[in-house]
């Protein structure tokens, strides 16, 4: 048989036999009978989880969650101290029985345990009010803002402690600073916009002037275009008339010509000079 | 210069005056003479030679050598010497049908005459912007333009001053330059405001603000500011409008006739217009 098998089995047989499950049943009974013991069974079970979520919040590190988290546990701080009066009412009440079917379920409250009530309910309150939730750290805030990254948050939920009017107090000493580095931080980012913009506007005047020139100057280049298309069609025009006279002049029929008659020539002196010495 | 003298004039045996030799030959004293720094002869010289081009008609040539003549006047001083030179050579260019270097001689003899005869000198730039003008060549007349304004500015003549700028706007937006077009109407409003001529310059502002074109653009924004802090009277405010662009990116003359505004007294302004209303109120 597998583990599957084997839990779904074990399932199947605790179904069955939970009429006889007497200690759920007693759990169960004991809260539902009693009205007192289910109302604090509820609070208590929600004192612990906004217990839990403010050990959270204190290990987040995102500002945002923590924020959240915290709004979460004033609510339900707000919320239990309203049930709180329920509560007294209820613990100063007799507890009747409403299950017959379990005859030792059936209680009366004996005077120890209405004192015990009592001072459960008494208890409650400041158990409520120790969770923490973030605006119990008035007195290290001021001290937190040598780093001034760190900003404390905006507070919408506070709840209406007697604390109110101090942390408010404290709030615009901080909030002023803030105002201030932004004014500040507001005015150089003009004046460097100043700057910036007076340089565009050079720029621009620059450009303009450019633009202008370069216009100016379109004509002017096609004028030279044209001009320089011309002289050169009249260059190779000319080198070609060029090339034509000296090949003339250099053809090899030419040439041979001279140095013919210049054999002659020289013959001829040849024939003189010896003519002459004799 | 004699022996080339003997050439040209008649003789008995000359029947034809002989100017193509004659002019070679005064062209080579011309140059012989500068060389050695005798200005006196080396002017006559090309006066001479360019007449012989002149008869020959070659009127390039001619027109070259007044020019030569032309600045060694100059040098030498004869100022009326130099307008009577420059202008002849620039006739001579435009019958060879070349108006640029005919503006060019013009605007040459201007920027030799600024100092000593300035009158002249911008009768010669206008003449020379009317050529260019004629021929369609707006563009090249935007520089004779600055000059011309600069020098009626330093004669203190702000009325022709303003009316030539108007003149620069027009040619501007011939050839579609608008920056330029922009610039020039700004620099006329500003030199009404600065003969504290403060009717004038408005109603050379309404005038400008036909042209689309200076209405929409940073100067003519510029024009409308000035002119209402005008109209309040509030020198803190024209003061600061002068400090920056565009107004420094006009000429450098406007610029030293902006920083001087406001002139005279505000309050004057305002009493004129009061008295206006006054009147008015009288007929109601």
């Amino acid at each position: 048989m597998s583990v599957i098998d084997i839990l779904t089995r074990v399932d199947a047989i605790c179904k069955k036999y939970e009429k006889y499950d007497v200690e759920r049943l007693n759990g169960d009974n004991v809260a539902g009978d009693d009205a007192f013991a289910r109302l604090y069974a509820s609070v208590d079970l929600d004192v612990e989880s906004a217990l839990q979520k403010a050990e959270t919040a204190s290990q987040e590190k995102n500002r945002a969650a923590v924020v959240a988290l915290n709004a979460e546990i004033r609510r339900t701080k707000a919320r239990l101290l309203e049930e709180v009066p329920k509560l007294q009412r209820l613990a100063l009440k007799k507890n009747i029985a409403f299950c017959e079917i379990f005859l030792y379920q059936v209680k009366g409250l004996s005077k120890e345990e209405l004192s015990t009530r009592n001072d459960l309910v008494l208890a409650l309150p400041d158990r409520i009010q120790s969770i923490p939730d973030g605006s119990t750290n008035g007195a290290k805030a001021t001290g937190s803002w040598t780093a001034s990254a760190s900003r404390t948050e905006i507070r919408f939920d506070s709840t209406s402690d007697g604390r109110f009017e101090s942390e408010y107090f404290q709030q615009t000493e901080e909030s002023n600073q803030f105002r201030q580095e932004y004014e500040m931080r507001k005015m150089k980012q003009d004046q460097g916009l100043d700057i910036i913009s007076e340089g565009l506007d050079t720029l621009q005047n620059m450009a303009h002037d450019m633009n202008e020139e370069l216009d100016r100057q379109v004509p002017l280049m096609d004028e030279i275009d044209s001009k320089v298309d011309k002289a050169t069609s009249d260059l190779k025009n000319t080198n070609v008339r060029l090339k034509e006279t000296v090949n003339q002049l250099r053809s090899s029929r030419n040439f041979c010509i001279d140095i013919i008659l210049l054999c002659i020539i020289l013959g001829i002196a040849a024939y003189l000079y010896n003519v002459l010495k004799k | 210069m004699g022996f080339f003298y003997c050439r040209t004039k008649l003789s008995f045996t000359r029947w034809n005056a002989d100017w193509k030799n004659a002019t070679a030959l005064y062209e080579q004293a011309a140059v012989g003479y500068r060389f050695k720094k005798e200005n006196e002869k080396a002017k006559e010289a090309f006066e001479k030679a360019s007449k012989g081009q002149e008869m020959i008609s070659s009127p390039w040539d001619a027109a070259k050598h007044m020019e030569s003549a032309a600045s060694l006047a100059k040098e030498l001083g004869h100022w009326n010497e130099v307008s009577d030179f420059y202008r002849k050579a620039s006739e001579l260019y435009r019958e060879c049908g070349r108006s640029q270097p005919a503006s060019d001689a013009l605007g040459k003899g201007a920027s030799a005459l600024e100092d000593t005869n300035p009158d002249e000198a911008v009768r010669l730039y206008i003449d020379a912007c009317e050529i260019l003008e004629e021929d369609g060549k707006e563009q090249m007349a935007f520089d004779l333009y600055r000059a011309a304004t600069s020098t009626y500015v330093k004669l203190e003549r702000y009325t022709d001053a303003a009316t030539l700028l108007l003149r620069w706007g027009v040619a501007a937006d011939k050839c579609n330059a608008v920056n330029s077009q922009c610039k020039a109407y700004l620099s006329a409003i500003i030199i009404y405001l600065y003969m504290h001529d403060f009717q004038q310059a408005q109603k050379c502002y309404n005038d400008c603000s036909q042209v689309g074109a200076f209405l929409s653009s940073d100067q003519g924004r510029c024009a409308r500011k000035l002119l209402s802090a005008y109209e309040e009277g509030d020198i803190e405010e024209i003061k600061r409008l002068a400090q920056p662009s565009p107004i420094t990116h006009l000429d450098h003359v406007i610029i030293k006739l902006a920083r001087k505004l406001p002139t005279g007294d505000l309050k004057e302004l305002e009493k004129e217009e009061d008295k206006e209303t006054l009147d008015e109120n009288d007929l109601t």
